[in-house]
């Protein structure tokens, strides 16, 4: 799925005034590819994708979804997509199962038919014999892999994720990384993943969209032709670190205005 | 080492315990060593004569009987009502914003202000005890309804709506559930009051219709004080035994809020 996301611009109301985080933003998402949204906090890289999956309003612009093998017949926004948050969002009266199985149970799927689904899922995401705990018993990155479950039993072409991984511990982060990985090259979905972590974005992404600080513009789209199947090795090799000084001069400037912009005191929803 | 540390485990889950026999007992001593009336202060030994004996003649079992069928039904009828007051607060604006004015007004006064007017509307039996104590247990129940359905994770909601949730299903499947917890506490609040209120509603009112309240007042009255020290001591236990058995309950309920996030 194509995403095209044109002039789009999203004001917070405060009160009297508006806070803009979105400032004419335009994109096009490449089907099947792994963009990565790289921004410093606050520059409105959430809000865009959650614009993106229907859960917020644009306040300007356009944003359509189409099947390029298809004609250009736009999609409802959402209908397409699936998000992965940055605090997960369980269900924490929810068994593991049933958190996995909400968007089925939701479509009215019986369920022996749903609970097949999900356990086949849990099994693939590396929770088998955890169906009956509720995410309150589980470690950080299992909670994770359910998250990532939940998203994935909807099979939906788009999988939008805010960063999903921002919580972990650098080890667990690892694991998942590979693991993402490993489903984008399997399924090769259409994925938006919004980071803050330069050697994340590089890593994982096709491409690299680098967003300034508030209001929140596109600065700059940054291919990566690293080769796939990847590994965390790359990181050691040159052609990673000469896309990591690129990627770091452009987003350092903008970290800084961000901190700037926060001692100064202006905050907003982020 | 291993023995001090497991002796010293069982000192501590002992002390509590100890701390009470030690008080009962130096009670005991001092009211046989200074001879203190037993009308003004009767030794622990002699209350416990009073409780054996109300057990016998069946008198502790049928006011306590009367007094537990009237905290039951009252809270029976403030939960029910609160909670589904409550959820329909937090399913229509318009509903929340009427309700609000009346619960601002009503909740601050005194509900044992109200058992005048109630006797002279309901008379001194049971309308009047059990309608007291779920009026006054009714408005912790609603609020903390009310406040756990409006106060449910913005993100939760979000996420439901992403997985492909319609109103309806938000409503039974995300922000009721999500609402549990501070229900339950509205209820221990709710379950607090209407043990108050019960027992007082007994006290106050007057004509000979049982229960551990009546049973205070009426001993009191004639200088039994054995026997109000007897009522007072089956009051705390059964008291400590409902809260207990409300909290066993919350966690069959909702085993989540009990477990943490790390």
């Amino acid at each position: 799925m194509d995403v095209v996301v044109s002039q789009v611009s999203k004001t917070w109301e405060t009160g009297t005034s508006g806070v803009l985080a979105l400032d004419q933003v335009s994109h096009r998402f490449g089907s099947r590819r792994f963009t990565c949204i790289l921004g410093p906090s606050g520059c409105g890289k959430s809000t865009l994708i959650q614009i993106i999956g229907g859960l917020e309003k644009a306040s300007a612009g356009e944003i359509h979804v189409s099947d390029p093998a298809r004609a250009e017949t736009s999609r409802a926004l959402g209908t397409d997509s699936v998000m992965v948050w940055q605090n997960l969002n369980l269900f924490p009266w929810r068994s593991v199962i049933d958190n996995v199985a909400f968007g089925l149970e939701m479509r009215g799927v019986p369920r022996p038919d749903r609970y097949r689904r999900a356990r086949a899922l849990i099994a693939s995401v590396g929770l088998r014999g955890f169906e009956d705990h509720r995410p309150g018993q589980l470690s950080g990155g299992m909670r994770q892999r359910v998250a990532l479950a939940r998203a994935l039993i909807l099979d939906r072409p788009i999988l939008l994720m805010d960063e999903p991984f921002a919580a972990l511990d650098a080890q667990t982060k690892i694991v998942m990384q590979e693991e993402l990985m490993r489903i984008f090259e399997q399924t090769h979905k259409t994925i938006l993943f919004v980071t803050h972590a330069i050697e994340e974005a590089i890593l994982l992404g096709d491409e690299v969209v680098v967003m300034t600080a508030r209001p929140g513009r596109i600065k700059d789209t940054i291919a990566i032709n690293l080769p796939r199947p990847r590994s965390l090795e790359l990181v050691a090799s040159k052609e990673f670190g000469a896309l990591f000084d690129r990627v770091f001069h452009l987003i350092r400037d903008e970290v800084m205005k961000a901190m700037q912009e926060q001692d100064s005191g202006t905050a907003g929803p982020s | 080492m291993k023995v001090t540390t497991a002796v010293a485990r069982i000192g501590e889950r002992a002390l509590p315990a100890v701390t009470i026999f030690a008080f009962v007992l130096a009670w005991e001593f001092w009211v046989r060593a200074r001879g203190i009336a037993p009308i003004y202060l009767p030794a622990p030994s002699a209350i416990a004569v009073e409780l054996y004996r109300m057990t016998m003649d069946g008198s502790l079992l049928y006011h306590l009987g009367l007094t537990l069928i009237r905290i039951f039904a009252g809270f029976a009828l403030a939960g029910i009502s609160g909670i589904l007051l409550g959820m329909l607060m937090g399913m229509s604006h318009t509903l929340a914003r009427i309700a609000d004015v009346w619960i601002a007004a009503l909740y601050p006064l005194p509900k044992i202000s109200l058992i005048p007017l109630l006797i002279i509307w309901l008379g001194t039996g049971e309308a009047y005890k059990i309608v007291i104590s779920a009026v006054t247990a009714f408005f912790p129940v609603v609020i903390s309804t009310y406040a756990g359905i409006r106060q449910v994770d913005r993100g939760l909601l979000k996420t439901a709506v992403d997985l492909g949730a319609n109103q309806r299903q938000l409503q039974t499947k995300v922000v009721i559930p999500a609402a549990i917890p501070s229900i339950l506490a509205g209820l221990q609040l709710g379950m607090g009051v209407t043990i108050i209120l019960v027992v007082a509603a007994e006290m106050i009112g007057g004509s000979a219709q049982g229960g551990i309240g009546y049973l205070l007042i009426s001993s009191g009255q004639v200088m039994q004080t054995e026997k109000v020290f007897a009522s007072l001591v089956v009051l705390a236990v059964v008291g400590a035994m409902i809260i207990k058995l409300q909290q066993w309950a919350d966690h069959k309920i909702a085993p989540w809020m009990f477990q943490s996030w790390r």
